[in-house]
């Protein structure tokens, strides 16, 4: 048995088959076992970076607060109207929206099909985007009809002393 | 010739609850359900230590000869 891998099946007389390998390429069980143990060390490291991530999202090194920023004054802005901003940066443009007395909506408002600036239209309560007719639902920013398959990026929007402030980004869902 | 496959079965199992853990630590993280990633993570390293236990433990157990005593006639 334990020569089996080690014999020459004919009589050869050349230079090339006269190396004695010694089983060296034999995979026995305790070769398969040191496959296994490697193995599981593989899984091991290769599940640090997603602990990593999650750590850092626990210790909420994930969840940037930018400075607050003044959106409008609530006397502004009626009951189903939009105001545009720029927020978190001069470039990233978004929308205000009042829902209702009480509910304010905000999102990043570049397209999620091609970044066109997706506007509200007060008649439809709907968010279009010119571009290619996409629609989004204004209370949650899921697209609704159109190209877009991902919902806009909201803001998470404070009302403080009768001024609306923007306060974060909310995580993007892809 | 005698065989002790309890090592293999083992490691076996070990791996298999690597596969396992590492699923759950991927599914959880986009759950954002932190803590349970950490500890699935936690757990999957753990598992890599025992293995190599089991393996060390198990490696000359079973009738067959080792390589350097095969080799030596």
């Amino acid at each position: 048995m334990s020569d089996r891998n080690n014999k020459v099946p004919f009589d050869e007389d050349n230079y090339t088959h006269n190396i004695n390998r010694n089983n060296e390429r034999m995979l026995d069980r305790r070769g398969f076992m040191k496959t296994l143990a490697g193995a599981a060390g593989v899984f091991a490291v290769s599940t640090l970076p997603w602990g990593a991530v999650a750590a850092k999202e626990l210790m909420g090194l994930g969840d940037k607060e930018y400075p607050h920023q003044k959106i409008a004054d609530v006397k502004d802005v009626k009951v189903g109207d939009s105001v545009k901003f720029h927020f978190p940066s001069e470039h990233d443009s978004a929308i205000l929206i009042r829902l209702s007395e009480n509910k304010y909506v905000a999102y990043q408002n570049a397209c999620t099909h091609l970044r066109c600036p997706v506007y509200w239209v007060k008649d439809e309560q709907e968010m279009i985007c010119p571009c290619h007719h996409g629609k989004f639902d204004a209370s949650t920013g899921a697209p609704t009809a159109g190209p877009p398959r991902r919902p806009l990026p909201g803001i998470k929007v404070e009302v403080k002393d009768d001024v609306i402030y923007a306060v974060r980004v909310k995580r993007y869902e892809a | 010739m005698k065989r002790s496959y309890v090592g293999v079965i083992l490691l076996a199992a070990i791996l298999m609850m690597n596969i396992v853990f590492t699923q759950l630590v991927v599914h959880q993280y986009y759950y954002e359900n932190y803590g349970v990633t950490l500890l699935y993570a936690g757990l999957n390293v753990l598992l890599f230590p025992v293995a190599l236990f089991i393996y060390k433990k198990e490696k000359n157990k079973g009738g067959s000869k080792g390589y350097e005593e095969r080799n030596l006639s």
